[in-house]
């Protein structure tokens, strides 16, 4: 033999391997890099200092600065925020578990169930969420009776029903795409392995579909949270509505910019974590050839 | 999906079923230990929100007095002008003491309570700078207004100003500020209370003798208009007036003294 145990061993990696491309850690794309939390916040921020320190020098005269009030008013206006965010999770809660229903019966192998699935996903994807949110404020009755007892509907869970609609309707789409993105020789193994078409949604097509869903529907939170001051415009007592109502109790004009500006801040600050996250998500599952 | 709309219709049967059947709100109102009422909150000083969250003005003290008088508590919804009458039909408040005008169209709707516990009418407010002098001189103006004042329609077709309509006091008085109108056509009792009270308005006036007076009232479902609770709701307006409980709050909430209040309270004498 050429190899005895005087003559060079063979060192493993000695021999010419093809190594695996190492896909070196990427930067950011620019527009991340440019568009950053940090960037944004510093933007607001900037905004908002120049926005105010202005109210703040002229309102010597006539007593408390624009910032004082802000503040004074900061405990009832949280309040209201707080109404708007639960009104956004629950909305967001009720749209998911119907929409995952409706996307599943929209792949449905029966032709009927899929057509009717397909055509309520349409006309609540379609439809203004305002006209939406009208049309279940003046339709659902303030309280419903059921065997005696009156259960009250007061507005804003009228609100949380309207706004679930679309809800519902996105993550259907969102569901039937996922599910049809899945490649079919998944189907055929599960059912060549003895999978009832049930067990093959539950256990094999379903799970893959979390992953590929989440972040079109962290996207549609943010969406749907940024949404929820329509419900002012239906007469619930959101963030909104206590802002008009804090504006006309203090009656200064110099207030409206920076009381507005106050209340998208807090917005921001809540969506854009959301949508960061979202991001880092979509990167993270992005098909990788 | 159909299953929902099935109970959501069902239940709506069984509402409105329900609330024919029910006989007497009153008693309803007495045996719930609560009266709702719809008020403005952003109406001040009628009605508005305080930093610390609570209503307060010149009407809700109105809500107040009623609740005691019946001997219950009082929950107050806030409402805008384009849902006070429907969520009084719709059962979700009792009452409404919201600024709303008196006229036959919202008589079909609601029941309104005689006598009527304030009155109102048109006017402007305009920087003295602009020197306006009566009514006509609006003719081609932009002058600003608030969506669906029920005076807009009569003003401009009498005096044809452009009318640039905002969703809210704050943003007129806002654009008023800025100089994007000559003037803010409003409810005159607002405009004095506003003249008087806050030095902003320092450079302002109200040119014009005031126009259309319009009576408020408070209403009730329009099938207990005639019923026990509409018939003691009149009875305590009309004590309002007599007793000048109206006048005094009027003051204490810091509103120009109203002729209209002064003139029912003499007459009842």
């Amino acid at each position: 033999m050429a190899w005895t145990h005087s003559q060079t061993p063979p060192v493993k990696g000695h021999l010419p391997v093809l190594l695996p491309l190492r896909s070196m850690p990427q930067g950011l794309p620019l527009q991340d890099r440019l568009f950053n939390v940090w960037t944004a916040s510093i933007l607001v921020l900037a905004l908002a200092a120049a926005l105010i320190t202005p109210a703040f020098a002229q309102d010597a005269t006539p007593g408390r600065s624009a910032f004082a009030i802000l503040l004074e008013w900061t405990p009832t206006l949280a309040k209201g925020f707080g109404f708007n965010v639960l009104i956004s999770i629950l909305s967001m809660a009720i749209g998911t578990v119907l929409g995952v229903g409706l996307g599943i019966l929209q792949v449905s192998p029966l032709r009927p169930v899929r057509q009717v699935a397909w055509v309520i996903t349409q006309f609540f994807r379609n439809s203004p969420w305002l006209v939406l949110l009208f049309y279940c404020i003046l339709l659902i009755p303030f309280q419903i009776e059921v065997f005696g007892t009156k259960i009250p509907f007061p507005g804003w869970v009228k609100a949380v029903i309207g706004l679930s609609l679309p809800v519902m309707a996105y993550m259907s789409e969102y569901m039937r795409g996922a599910i049809l993105s899945i490649p079919t020789g998944q189907w055929e193994s599960a059912e060549s392995l003895g999978f009832s078409r049930g067990q093959t949604l539950r256990e094999i097509i379903l799970p893959q579909t979390i992953k590929r869903v989440l972040p079109s529907w962290m996207n549609l939170y943010a969406v749907l949270t940024m949404a929820t001051p329509l419900v002012s415009i239906v007469g619930v007592n959101d963030v909104m509505a206590l802002t008009r109502a804090a504006l006309s109790a203090e009656g200064r004009v110099d207030l409206l910019i920076p009381m507005y500006l106050y209340i998208l801040c807090w917005f921001f600050l809540y969506c854009y974590p959301i949508s960061a996250l979202t991001r880092w998500l979509e990167r993270k599952y992005s098909v990788k050839l | 999906m159909k299953h929902a709309w099935k109970t959501v219709i069902a239940s709506a049967a069984i509402v409105a079923f329900g609330t024919t059947a029910q006989a007497d709100q009153l008693q309803e109102i007495k045996d719930e230990g609560k009266i709702v009422v719809g008020v403005k909150q952003d109406y001040k000083p009628w009605g508005y929100l305080t930093s610390d969250g609570e209503l307060a003005g010149l009407e809700i003290d109105l809500a107040r007095d009623v609740a005691e008088r019946l001997g219950v508590e009082v929950e107050l919804v806030p409402v805008v002008a384009s849902n006070r009458m429907e969520f009084l039909s719709q059962g979700r408040i009792d009452l409404i003491i919201a600024t709303m005008g008196d006229n036959p169209k919202r008589r079909e709707v609601v029941g309104m309570i005689e006598p009527n516990y304030y009155a109102g009418g048109t006017n402007v407010l305009a920087p003295k700078a602009v020197g306006l002098k009566e009514w006509e001189d609006l003719r081609g103006k932009d002058v600003c207004a608030l969506q669906g004042s029920y005076y807009n329609k009569r003003v401009t077709q009498l005096y044809g100003p452009n009318l640039v309509a905002f969703a809210g006091i704050p943003e007129v008085t806002s654009a008023l500020k800025n100089g994007s109108c000559i003037g803010f056509l409003y409810d005159n009792t607002w405009i004095e209370s506003q003249l008087a009270s806050d030095e902003q308005w320092a450079e302002f006036e109200m040119p014009f003798p005031t126009e259309d007076p319009q009576a408020w009232s408070i209403a009730v479902p329009l099938e207990e208009l005639d019923a026990p609770y509409g018939k003691l709701m009149s009875e305590i307006v009309t004590d309002w007036h007599k007793s000048g409980f109206l006048i005094e709050r009027n003051e204490a909430n810091g509103i120009a003294p109203s002729p209209f209040l002064q003139e029912q309270h003499d007459a009842l004498q």
